[in-house]
């Protein structure tokens, strides 16, 4: 059990940035905070992508650079387009937080529901 | 190799650049943009349709590498259509849009970004190909939904992104998990290789299921579905039509090539537990979305939980792994599709006819807009599934493949949300003719189209804002009654005819969807 | 919310002669990542970040307002523009020249046309991907986009879809 959690010590750390992502959106009551733990999530997947990719001791993928085990560029380049979908999500939340702020003047959201139900 | 596929994908996402580009110069840059893209999409959906029809299923290479090492476009019957389906669905928008929707160029660029995400949802054949359109396409609708212009759209549009991309983020998750242990991202190359590693592996289940979970929550799903009635409502008439039609549809759809094309039958006879919890979920999404729909009093919420219990069936009629009950689903799908869209504009039109979007409001709104009226009673009894409409046709084959397969659950729950759609369409048509309109229709005048985008945010607010606002909209106009534009009437009689022929020609759609079914089942 | 940058924006030399000294080889560096998309690491993404990172220095140093003044509007607008055409123009000019879409070697300059292809179109995302960072960060510094971001963001995440 320990022999597994050392030698895969980075499938132990995306769990836990998952899960630390995952209580940040359902338990923050603050908006900015779930969308920071939304980007939290998505970190640890790409955690899990990259790390998975990483062959030790090989050499990069072009010719002429070394023999042997070339290291896959595939994981990297998905995640690189994640990464690129993950800021456009989080430009996008945080124009509609901005927005959200000037009509209610507040980022809390029980705050936001109270003003809402009273309406 | 039919270049008309990924030209599906660039020349919408091309046109939307235009507005960005020359905005600032010519205000009608967005509508011209839009209209010129739509027109270039349907030339090429159909074209996409006739070689598919004659010369069966296409596929593309990106960049001339050849699949599985680049990226797979393919065309078959299903996706055909359903890339039909987009561009006359986005053809109504924009024609609806012109006189009630936002009219700002923006809005267009993001209608155009989000046509190019569904398309290529719709044409894909690679697995992460597929995870990037679906972001496209959820990244647009979030921006979409936030054109409404209260606050409260604002927050259906955050919670919809935030439940949206967990679920995405778990299909991302999925997807890394099959190509960690195949290695490859193609459909067709994965339906090869995870027999290989064994369907009741735990990577392969665990990919699964998450993938599952991922287009669950992006399809709206029970209990996954909290974002939809939300966004549905705040969101702008032209919009939520829009939506409503095609982006749960994409999901759904992805869905579907997910369980025949990627996991093919053969892990359902492996693994058959694994599909037994998706008909599960599916059918208590039937009952819940059902009789949530029955507890509505706005409208377009009411239609929203239908879309739910819709698109519960669609999944189950997926889930029950029978060639019947598949076709059934994919003509419900295809029927849905163009049902809601028309069901949306309508009950927009008769919002602005009647001031107000709730049951009571509409009583006796047959007197002052008897075509919209009669085009929404078409569409309505056609979700019901009265023959010959499609609806019939959809939940029919799917009612047949059940039985077939011993899953009377399927079947029951299926007789069950009938009767529970004819409850609350019922009530909408009897309050639509049987009832006398108020007395004096002058509380919320919304005689042209600028001011119905302030609607929404009237309609949310209490009743002193209505007034104060219909006070100044009614000085800059001149007075009588709103009517129903022409251009939402034409949309809503259009949906309605297409509704029934569709259900007339049921027979050879499905035989346009049978080679694809077929291909899986062996 | 459009009066918060007056108020926080806090001069200080540290910062400024910091940023004067640093920001040409961010600005460098970001265009050298944007042009070794190819055979090396590198991309139009990463680069467009780090020259978006570099305007952003100078904005923190010297006042939003005024660098918004210097280049947001016109410039974001056709960097945006300008980027998405040339790729697309790539793509299309391939399915012209009878290949399939963005495939390079239908130039006819077998792989230097490909390595030139690719790096070509590092070079469009890149300015796509800056003009878009940089419209949205004074966006949201002003708070007055409305709706005008979100469609930005859009171009974004098409933009970084091939890379």
């Amino acid at each position: 059990m320990i022999d597994l959690l050392v030698t895969h010590y980075n499938y132990l750390v995306v769990v836990v940035l998952i899960g630390i992502g995952l209580y940040g959106v359902t338990a923050s009551p603050n908006l900015v905070k779930k969308i920071i733990g939304l980007n939290i999530f998505q970190v640890g997947i790409f955690l899990f992508f990259v790390t998975s990719g990483y062959v030790d001791g090989a050499a990069p993928p072009l010719l002429g650079h070394g023999s042997g085990p070339y290291a896959s560029p595939l994981p990297h380049v998905l995640i690189l387009t994640a990464i690129v979908v993950g800021v456009s999500l989080t430009a996008v939340a945080l124009a509609l937080v901005v927005r959200i702020y000037d009509a209610y003047g507040t980022l809390d959201e029980d705050a936001i529901e109270e003003v809402r139900t009273h309406d | 190799m039919t270049d008309a596929l990924p030209l599906l994908v660039v020349v919408p996402i091309v046109f939307a650049l235009a507005p960005i580009a020359v905005g600032r110069v010519r205000e009608s840059a967005g509508w011209l943009a839009a209209v010129a893209a739509t027109f270039v999409h349907l030339g090429l959906s159909v074209s996409v349709l006739a070689t598919v029809l004659t010369a069966g299923r296409t596929s593309y290479a990106v960049g001339g590498y050849p699949p599985p090492f680049g990226i797979e476009l393919v065309a078959d019957g299903v996706s055909a259509v359903l890339v039909v389906l987009v561009s006359v669905v986005t053809l109504a928008t924009v024609v609806y849009a012109r006189s009630v929707g936002p009219r700002s160029n923006t809005f267009y660029s993001e209608l155009l970004i989000l046509t190019a995400g569904i398309s290529g949802v719709v044409v894909t054949g690679d697995l992460f190909n597929l995870y990037v359109f679906l972001e496209i396409t959820g990244l647009a609708t979030y921006a979409l939904v936030a054109t409404g212009r209260s606050p409260a759209a604002a927050l259906a549009s955050l919670k919809y992104l935030l439940v949206g991309t967990i679920g995405a983020s778990l299909y991302l998750l999925g997807v890394g998990y099959l190509y960690i242990s195949t290695g490859s991202l193609n459909m067709a190359d994965l339906a090869g290789l995870l027999p290989e590693l064994g369907y009741d592996s735990p990577l392969v289940l665990t990919g699964f299921a998450l993938i599952v979970v991922g287009l669950s929550v992006k399809t709206a799903l029970f209990p996954l579905h909290t974002w939809q009635p939300d966004a549905y409502a705040e969101s702008p008439d032209s919009v939520t039509a829009y939506i409503s039609a095609l982006v749960s549809t994409a999901a759904a759809y992805a869905l579907f090539r997910v369980i025949y094309a990627v996991f093919t039958p053969a892990f359902d006879a492996a693994v058959p537990a694994a599909l037994d919890v998706l008909v599960v979920l599916a059918s208590v999404s039937v009952v819940v979305g059902s009789v949530l729909a029955v507890l509505q009093s706005d409208l377009k919420r009411m239609l929203a939980y239908s879309s739910v219990a819709q698109f519960g069936l669609v999944v189950a009629g997926f889930a029950v792994v029978n060639g019947t009950a598949t076709l059934g689903g994919l003509v419900h799908l295809v029927g849905h599709g163009v049902m809601k869209a028309g069901l949306f504009v309508a009950v927009g039109a008769l919002a602005t006819v009647a001031g107000g979007r709730t049951i009571d409001d509409f009583a006796g709104m047959a007197d002052r807009a008897p075509v919209v009226s009669a085009a929404f009673a078409t569409l309505a009894f056609a979700l019901v599934g009265v023959p010959p409409a499609v609806g019939f046709a959809g939940k029919w084959h799917i009612v047949l493949g059940a039985v077939e397969a011993g899953r009377w659950i399927v079947a029951g729950v299926a007789v069950v949300s009938t009767l529970l759609t004819l409850a609350y369409f019922a009530r909408v048509v009897e309050r639509l003719y049987f009832r006398d309109a108020p007395a004096a229709p002058d509380v919320a005048d919304h005689p042209d189209a600028a001011a119905a985008a302030d609607a929404d945010a009237a309609l949310t607010a209490d009743g002193s804002g209505t007034t104060a606002e219909a006070e100044a909209a009614a000085d800059s106009i001149d007075a009588g009654p709103p009517t129903v534009s022409t251009q939402a009437r034409l949309v809503v009689v259009a949906a309605a005819v297409a509704a029934v022929v569709l259900g007339v020609f049921a027979t050879d759609l499905i035989s346009i969807f049978e080679p694809v079914v077929e291909v899986s089942f062996q | 919310m459009s009066g918060a940058d007056e108020g926080a924006y806090v001069e200080s030399t540290i910062i400024m002669t910091t940023v004067r000294a640093i920001a040409p080889f961010v600005f460098t560096f970001g265009v050298f990542v944007m042009f070794h998309g190819a055979d090396s690491a590198g991309g139009g993404f990463q680069g467009g970040v780090l020259v978006a990172a570099a305007v952003l220095l100078l904005a923190f140093a010297f006042g939003i307002e005024s660098t918004r003044a210097w280049l947001a509007g016109p410039l974001t607008r056709t960097a945006i523009a300008a980027g998405g055409a040339a790729f697309a123009a790539i793509g299309l000019g391939a399915i012209a020249l009878e290949g399939a879409f963005l495939e390079y070697v239908a130039y006819g300059y077998g792989s230097t046309g490909t390595k030139y292809g690719i790096e070509l179109v590092e070079l469009g995302i890149g300015a796509v991907v800056s003009g878009v960072l940089v419209g949205l960060f004074f966006s949201l510094a002003s708070g007055d986009f409305q709706l005008s971001a979100e469609s930005d963001t859009e171009a974004d995440a098409t933009g970084g879809d091939e890379s």
